[in-house]
């Protein structure tokens, strides 16, 4: 019985803390990319800008590990069972991506590009190799130029 | 709405750019599906329950980003990278990014 | 190239519905579908059961309980006991059974009944007797579960679902974890049901062997206020509280008008080994 109410609390604080937490961080996140818009991120190789002008070119990252909270963790192996969209993952990816793409552009300071970028995922913590992840590791990398003009 | 995976459209100029879009989609398979596949372990073959659900994952993916490009007034994708990870215990998570510009 | 800073107007890689939403479709669908499939369980079981022949049930209770006799102690009890067992079934019932009563050396006031038709019985429960009628009820009442098939059901359902549980989602699932738990809980009410009939074939047992019904209730009175579980815990407990058994039977007496008398005393050879 008192397993059963231990597993309930850890349910409610998990979707309280969760969604606390989730709600204040995008909001850093809307914030920072209305800062970065003008310094645009694409996966593309070649520039036009001509050689003589460019200053630097220099590679820029930046990363982030977001884990999940209980209640989500739970409702994921809920939808394990019957297939479908896991909804409550799709908000953890969807910030580590962006914190780190952010994180890459604060890396490349006053640079006018960056070029070539990259990001590659992984899932780290002490349940990555068995099931049940609760850790995603997002990190973004390119190359920043620095044009004078 | 054009999708390449080198850095231009051929025979078609770009114009203007509007920075990283991105589409993500993650899905779990079912039981019904689990016991299939173990079945299968058995006797070898392809998956198709999994070769279904990850070529609709990946679409999904798509779908996703294009959609995000055209909010930004794109027309077009370029140089479009995949990249799939698993998150969660019986899932595959199916990420596409390229970058979003206009073309004529 | 031109660079065009905008931003997207809403974000497309989240799906716009509240977790919560997800969290309890997804979990009243498995609750659900975990009803139906005990629901049906039930119904199978009930079928299966009676089919099982005693002589099939023996055979196979011989393969689990090789050691049943290791613990017996060797007293006047046993004879007693025995031919009191075999006396209730020779003239009152006609179960298929082979009782054999093993009497082991225990503080626990309890009766227990395995497959096969052996009833083990612990001297703490002995020792609390004051007449023949109050031991005859205990075994029958101990019998009472055999002529139910009650050892047999509830294990069946438990079993079936923690092995589909285990299969579909592996031992370490937290939701093979609830499942085991929840079963718990609903297996012991089922087998509250089963006592309470029990107790009614004792009745019947004891009004056909001693023409009255004396003794019946006099056991569950003498059950100490800590063994009885109480009003939280008697959901969780086996045995439905010791009151409502003692009124669900004199209710049974006053409705079927059994008589009440004079009760038959122990023999003096086993009222020696008494504490």
């Amino acid at each position: 019985m008192y397993n059963l109410l231990f597993f309930i609390t850890l349910i409610a604080v998990g979707y309280l803390a969760g969604t606390f937490a989730e709600r204040y961080h995008y909001r850093s996140i809307d914030h920072r990319e209305k800062m970065f818009i003008n310094l645009p991120a694409v996966t593309i190789k070649t520039v036009n800008y001509p050689d003589d002008k460019i200053q630097s070119a220099e590679l820029v990252y930046g990363s982030a590990v977001i884990s999940i909270d209980y209640f989500k963790r739970f409702t994921a192996s809920l939808r394990n069972i019957f297939g479908g969209t896991v909804k409550s993952y799709e908000s953890l990816i969807d910030r580590a991506r962006r914190e780190a793409l952010l994180r890459m552009k604060e890396m490349a300071g006053d640079s006018k590009i960056i070029v070539n970028v990259r990001i590659e995922t992984s899932t780290i913590g002490r349940n990555a190799n068995k099931k049940g992840v609760g850790c995603l590791e997002a990190i973004a990398y390119g190359t920043a130029l620095t044009v004078d003009q | 709405m054009i999708i390449t995976n080198i850095e231009t459209v051929p025979g078609k100029n770009i114009v203007e750019h509007f920075g990283l879009v991105s589409g993500s989609t993650i899905r779990a398979k079912h039981v019904g599906r689990d016991i299939m596949a173990s079945l299968k372990n058995l006797v070898g073959g392809e998956l198709k329950g999994y070769t279904q659900l990850l070529q609709e994952s990946r679409q999904q993916a798509l779908d996703r980003m294009v959609d995000q490009a055209r909010q930004l007034g794109a027309n077009a994708v370029i140089n479009v990278r995949f990249s799939t990870s698993s998150v969660a215990q019986g899932a595959a998570e199916l990420y596409a990014y390229g970058t979003a510009v206009s073309v004529e | 190239m031109k660079y065009t800073p905008r931003l997207p107007k809403s974000n497309v890689n989240v799906t716009p519905t509240s977790v919560l939403r997800e969290f309890f479709v997804l979990a009243l669908s498995l609750f659900g579908i975990v009803i139906v499939i005990y629901i049906l369980l039930g119904f199978a079981v009930d079928l299966i059961v009676p089919r099982i022949s005693t002589d099939l049930e023996t055979k196979m209770s011989e393969l689990f309980i090789r050691s049943v006799d290791a613990e017996d102690i060797d007293s006047a009890w046993g004879g007693y006991a025995q031919s009191l067992v075999e006396n209730l079934q020779k003239r009152c019932t006609k179960l298929p059974y082979l009782f054999k009563v093993h009497v082991r050396n225990a503080s626990s006031i309890n009766a227990l009944a395995l497959p096969g038709g052996h009833i083990i019985v612990f001297t703490g429960l002995l020792d609390k007797m004051t007449s023949e009628n109050e031991l005859a009820f205990v075994f029958a009442h101990e019998m009472g579960h055999y002529a139910n098939r009650d050892h047999l059901r509830g294990v069946g359902r438990a079993f079936v679902f923690i092995t589909i549980s285990t299969f579909l989602f592996g031992t370490d699932s937290n939701i093979s974890k609830m499942l085991a738990h929840a079963l718990n809980i609903t297996e012991l009410s089922f087998s509250r049901n089963q006592e309470s009939r029990a107790d009614e074939f004792a009745l019947e047992l004891l009004n056909c062997a001693y023409g009255n019904v004396a003794g019946a209730t006099d056991f569950f009175e003498k059950i100490p206020k800590e063994q009885d579980p109480g009003k939280f815990g008697h959901y969780f407990a086996s045995h439905p509280e010791n009151p409502k058994r003692i009124n669900h039977l004199n209710k049974i007496i006053k409705e079927r008008g059994y008589k009440l008398e004079k009760e038959k005393p122990l023999p003096k050879i086993v009222q020696q080994l008494k504490k």
